[in-house]
């Protein structure tokens, strides 16, 4: 018990926006790739099934990622003729959290104690 | 008349001083002839000499390795996305083509936040994929350029033929669609490839018929001047003129 703690306590140590972002928007791996790979394309605007292949991941499995994203303000969605098209949120607060999350990711100490709180998340 | 200069010296040279304000003008050519180059320095010099921002509309390649590519000549897109100058958009033709048909879309929303004058669809080739029929194709295409158009944008459209040297496809609706058409081409010289720019049609306007030799530089395209003493250029294979084989024979010797 007491070994648990010290392992929330270690992965806990991070930024506490950060954590957040993490516990409460990316919490899976499908949106890890997502909101990196709208980091890298940042003004990439299309359908699930398109995003899918760019992803390089099946539709059924990204298009309710994508409406995670949506409800938690990462992503936006907006209606083209009865088409849904999604892209990255035009507000600044969250783009900023997007490049610092995705940065944060170049440590490598940051990534396990993400990859820790996904997969706590996903039991 | 009023231009809307590639700031591509050889190139406005060729045009007479550039693109008609609000056309559609189009880039073909083979693949790594350098159409995605042409466009992307339209648009970064857009920018950066005449304060005129624009969007690249992109439907294949991702924005990301524009950036790359871009940062290669010196041009910081990135930065200029930054400034709200330029936006690198990834979509797909369907939805392009729907959005543009809508009032309030997204590419109508972001024209009018950055005051963007320029873009560059990156590549027509692509809308060939969502119709088999060459009729509804051609609607497509003119519904994209009017819209464009619509929006006040001079737009450098690219488009892939995919023979490397040779006469291209006799049937080519796109051309007949656009204000201007530039040919982009490998040609071989004595077993070394060589690319040549030609102006074939700029609606409205005079233009220069020579084939000129570019290159893609460190600055981006630098065209150069025309190929001289040889015939049959556009078939890729040239030969020397009659002078020039005269000259050669028993001049030269």
């Amino acid at each position: 018990m007491k070994g648990d703690d010290f392992t929330a306590r270690l992965m806990n140590d991070m930024d506490p926006r950060l954590l957040d972002f993490v516990k409460t928007k990316v919490n899976s791996f499908i949106k890890w790739d997502l909101i990196r790979f709208f980091y890298e394309n940042p003004n990439t605007a299309d359908s699930a099934d398109n995003i899918a292949r760019y992803a390089g991941r099946n539709v059924a499995a990204v298009k309710p990622e994508l409406e995670d994203l949506v409800s938690s303000g990462v992503m936006e969605k907006r209606y083209v003729d009865d088409l849904a098209v999604y892209s990255l949120a035009s507000d600044d607060e969250m783009r900023k959290l997007v490049d610092e999350f995705i940065l944060a990711c170049e440590d490598r100490h940051f990534r396990v104690k993400a990859v820790y709180h996904i997969i706590r998340g996903m039991r | 008349m009023e231009r809307v200069k590639t700031g591509i010296e050889g190139l406005d040279e060729m045009l007479h001083g550039g693109f008609l304000p609000q056309t559609a003008n189009l880039v073909e050519g083979a693949p790594g002839t350098g159409k995605s180059t042409l466009g992307m320095q339209f648009i970064y010099n857009g920018i950066t000499k005449y304060d005129e921002p624009g969007l690249i509309l992109t439907f294949e390649e991702f924005p990301q390795q524009y950036y790359r590519d871009a940062m290669t000549f010196g041009w910081d897109f990135r930065k200029l996305e930054a400034e709200g100058k330029l936006k690198v958009i990834m979509t797909s033709p369907e939805v392009t083509k729907m959005d543009l048909e809508t009032v309030g879309g997204l590419i109508e929303t972001m024209v009018n936040e950055m005051g963007a004058r320029r873009v560059l669809v990156d590549s027509l080739s692509h809308f060939e994929r969502m119709t088999d029929d060459p009729l509804e194709l051609r609607a497509t295409q003119y519904s994209l350029i009017n819209a464009l158009k619509r929006e006040g944008l001079t737009s450098v459209l690219t488009k892939e033929t995919p023979a490397l040297l040779g006469e291209l496809a006799a049937e080519e609706s796109v051309t007949f669609v656009v204000d201007s058409y530039v040919l982009l081409r490998y040609v071989e010289i004595e077993s070394a490839i060589h690319k040549a720019l030609l102006v074939l049609k700029l609606r409205g306007s005079n233009h220069d018929k020579d084939i000129r030799q570019f290159k893609i530089g460190p600055q981006g395209i630098e065209v150069q001047a025309k190929f001289e003493g040889r015939e049959g250029i556009m078939s890729g294979s040239p030969h020397r003129t009659m002078a020039e084989s005269f000259v050669e024979a028993f001049v030269k010797r």
